[in-house]
This record gives C-alpha cells, sequence and structure tokens, in this order.
C-alpha cells in the first residue's frame, strides 16, 4: 500500500501547478487593440494616407513589442503598419499616431512642439495630460483600461474624430 | 480375461472412491474439497451452483467461500484485469456475507479479505490516473474506501482524499497545458477538484496556487486570443469577463502567499495579476518583494 501512496505523491510533485510566464503583458495587448481601433474611427489627412502607417513610442514599454506583432498580420486600409521607437523627443519624426509612455510623460510640451506641424495623433497614459495637449489618454476605471478623448486637441492637428470614437470614450472634451 | 476383469474392476473402485466423498454432500463442500486441491474452475463450478441452491444461499458459508473463490480465481487469472469480474463477484459475496453472518463466524477472514480487496482497488485506482482513464481512477479509490470501512473501524479519508484529488487534479492540470485550445469544461472540472480540496483544507497551498493560476490562465488565454480587429464594445466586454477571473484568481494566490506555497511563483503571479487588474502599485510591491527573495538567495 505505501508503495502506491508514493506514487501518488510523486505525481503530484512532478505536476503541480501551471507555469506562470512573466513575459505576458496583458495590459500591452488590449492598448494595441484600442489603438488598432483608433486608426478607424479617425481620418488622416491625404498625404497621410499613401506609404506605411506609422506608429510611434516614446519611452520604455511593453507595447512596442506588441504593435510590432500587431505589424506582422495588420494593415490600416492598403497601408502597411510600421512601429518606430524614439528615445528622446529630438528623435520623432513623421508619425499617424504617437504613444507617449509614462516615464516621458514629463516632455509633453517639447514633443508637441516637435510635432507641430504634422498630423499625428497624440496617445498617452497618465492622469491629467488631456488638458496638455494629448488627443487620446488612457485612464484606469475599475481595474479597466478606457480613454479619455479631447476632440480639439485631436482636430488641432488636421484629424477628423468620428462620433462612434467619442460614444465610445469614458470622457470626452 | 481375468486380467481384463482384474483392471476393470480397479478402475470403478477408484471412481467409485473420488466420488464417493460427495455423496450427500452440498456445492460448497463440494467447491471446498476442490479448492483445498487448488483445483480453481471446478471450485468455481460447485460454488456457482450452491449460489443458486436456495437451501444454501442464506448460509454465511455459502457466500464465505464464494468470496474466497472467486477472490483466488482474481489471483490466479485475472490479477492484471483492472475490469475484473471475479474481483467484482468476490466483494459481491463478501458483501452479502456481512449482510446474513449474525454470528460473526467469518467475520475476521472476511475484513482481512476486504483488506487485500481493497488494496487491489487502490493500486488500480493510480494506475488509472491518466487522462483516459481517470473516472475509473476516481471509482475504484471510492471502491477502495468503501472496502477499507467494511474491513475495519470507521477511517478518517481526509488526508489520502487531498492526495488523491490533489494527484487527479495535477494530472489534468499536466494534460491542460499540453493543449493548444483548452477545453474549458476541463478547466471547470480541474478547478471543482481544487475546491474541494480546499473545503478539506482551506490552507492547502498546492491548492490554492493551482486554482489561483487557473483563473489568471483562463484570463490570460483570452487576452491573448484577442484579434487586433475587436470593435471597442466586444473589447470592453472581454475586459469585463477577464478582470472578472483576475479577481477571482486573487484570494487564492493571496491565500498562496500567506501560506508561503511555492513563494517564487507566487510573488510572479500575484505580480502579473495585479497587472492585468492595472493596479502597478501593488504590482511593483510583489515585484519588489519578488526581487528581494531572489537577492536574498543570491547571497546564501
Amino acid at each position: 500500500m505505501k508503495k502506491i501512496v508514493s506514487i501518488f505523491l510523486l505525481l503530484f510533485l512532478l505536476t503541480s501547478g501551471f507555469r506562470l510566464d512573466g513575459t505576458i503583458d496583458t495590459n500591452a495587448k488590449i492598448k494595441a487593440v484600442f489603438i488598432y481601433n483608433f486608426t478607424k474611427y479617425i481620418e488622416w489627412p491625404q498625404t497621410y494616407k499613401e506609404g506605411a502607417f506609422t506608429i510611434g513610442v516614446i519611452g520604455e514599454t511593453s507595447l512596442y513589442s506588441e504593435l510590432v506583432k500587431m505589424t506582422e498580420t495588420k494593415k490600416v486600409a492598403n497601408q502597411t503598419l510600421e512601429v518606430k521607437k524614439f528615445i528622446s523627443p529630438s528623435e520623432i519624426t513623421k508619425c499617424h499616431i504617437l504613444y507617449i509612455c509614462r516615464d516621458k510623460s514629463g516632455n509633453l510640451s517639447e514633443i508637441l512642439k516637435k510635432v507641430k506641424s504634422n498630423s499625428t495623433l497624440i496617445v498617452t497614459e497618465e492622469n491629467g495630460l488631456m488638458d496638455k495637449g494629448a488627443g487620446i489618454n488612457f485612464v484606469i476605471k475599475e481595474n479597466r483600461q478606457k480613454f479619455e478623448l479631447n476632440k480639439g486637441n485631436v482636430e488641432r492637428y488636421k484629424l477628423k474624430v468620428s462620433s462612434n470614437l467619442e460614444a465610445l470614450a469614458f470622457t470626452v472634451k | 480375461m481375468i486380467k481384463r476383469f482384474y483392471i476393470l474392476s480397479l478402475v470403478v473402485l477408484t471412481v467409485n472412491s473420488a466420488f464417493g466423498q460427495f455423496i450427500g454432500r452440498d456445492g460448497v463442500s463440494k467447491a471446498l474439497f476442490f479448492l483445498q486441491k487448488n483445483e480453481l474452475d471446478s471450485a468455481k463450478k460447485y460454488i456457482d451452483e450452491a449460489e443458486q441452491d436456495q437451501n444454501l444461499t442464506s448460509q454465511s458459508k455459502t457466500w464465505y467461500y464464494r468470496g474466497l473463490i472467486y477472490k483466488d480465481l482474481y489471483k490466479a487469472y485475472q490479477k492484471d484485469d483492472k475490469t475484473s469480474p471475479f474481483r467484482f463477484t468476490s466483494v459481491e459475496s463478501l458483501k452479502k456475507l456481512l449482510s446474513i453472518d449474525t454470528t460473526k463466524e467469518f467475520s475476521e477472514s472476511a475484513q482481512k479479505m476486504f483488506n487485500y480487496l481493497a488494496s487491489t482497488f487502490y493500486n488500480d485506482a493510480a494506475r488509472s490516473l491518466n487522462p483516459q482513464t481517470y473516472k475509473t481512477s476516481e471509482e475504484y479509490y471510492n471502491i477502495y474506501k468503501d472496502l477499507i470501512v467494511l474491513a475495519s473501524a470507521p477511517t478518517d479519508f481526509t488526508q489520502q482524499d487531498i492526495k488523491f484529488k490533489l494527484a487527479l487534479a495535477s494530472m489534468l492540470n499536466q494534460n491542460l497545458e499540453k493543449q493548444t485550445k483548452k477545453d474549458s469544461l476541463k478547466i471547470e472540472e480541474v478547478k471543482g477538484i481544487y475546491t474541494e480540496i480546499i473545503k478539506l483544507d482551506s490552507n492547502n497551498g498546492s491548492a490554492n496556487y493551482n486554482i489561483g493560476i487557473l483563473y489568471y490562465n483562463e484570463s490570460v488565454d483570452i487576452i491573448n486570443n484577442m484579434d487586433y480587429d475587436m470593435d471597442l464594445e466586444e473589447l470592453n466586454r472581454c475586459q469585463d469577463v477577464c478582470t472578472d477571473l483576475f479577481l477571482k484568481a486573487l484570494p487564492y494566490m493571496l491565500k498562496s502567499h500567506e501560506l508561503h506555497y511555492n513563494l517564487k511563483e507566487t510573488l510572479i503571479g500575484l505580480a502579473n495579476i495585479y497587472h492585468g487588474l492595472n493596479d502597478l502599485e501593488k504590482e511593483d510591491f510583489y515585484k519588489n518583494e519578488l526581487r528581494a527573495i531572489s537577492s536574498e538567495n543570491e547571497n546564501k
């Protein structure tokens, strides 16, 4: 009998639990889905509808690798998707969407100056940045990712916002 | 001619003396005769006849010897057959014996046989513990418990139940890990087994940890399988489902942490759950604890 008890124990020791994968970033995937949706509800000027559709990321975030993964399977209309990573505001080049990570939030005014002549959707993830020039700001409400929309800040860059996006935003200014 | 007569007489005498022993004897005695000679097939023939005889079915000895003969038949012919009919017949006969053996004449011997049969069911429960036959394993484990109760005084099976259920859940869990497309009914079944363990022992680290991981993984799988094209309304509904799953995982992982079970993995789990819940402060708290124990281990 003892022999069999030890078989049960051995099996238990060998197989207890699933391995947790620390590399999974669930929030990054959700944000990537949001960002891809923004491309459907916002219209860029005609000159931005040729060539690649560029998403710039400034700062350190796992969203960057998630967006790169997205470029492998998705397009925006007929435009291929590309993702660029910038370390500092001075590196920023023309992009359709610019995602500013939390660690670069302090550079917002400098970044806005850099992109002011472009048609760029500015997306941030820090409370209060809606009032400082961001077009869309990710916020956390009841443990969920939501977004705030500042229509004026979006349209300042010659972008058109669909009313459907307004309806889906947590708050609209 | 005379020589032939002598030979024939000798044969008749021999046959008569063999069968002569049976004259006036019942089926049970005949079965016992062959059992003692280890001629099990003949013993079976007579005990089966006895089992049809109304005069014998009310007697304890009929059921005792039937149990004994079928137990020996099982040992001789069907020991490797998990579905052995001989073994079930033996059990059934001994149960019948207990119900009619008011004088307790055969009780002690029957208990020994129940003990032996119980151990064979236990062994087969262990051998059947795989994704294809685990229901048999559960069934045999329950038979084992029934027989142990019949063999001796009431026993507390709590610890054994926990061990068995952990082994069962771990085996099913491991099998789930191998599947690319997860079977949601199986996930629920495994969760159910861990829940049963927690009811038996709320401080069971393994069950708390594993059920927490199951809820966590379920949520992660939903998120990983999201298409980037998913519309925002659907995304919000998915977030509701995933948040609910992360919240369900949380108390189990916190309990695992409280118990210091699998501490490193539990801390990773807690950090990931809080990350999923967008609670970055608490995520950092557990990441820091993880760093602290990692550096402690490095310094050792």
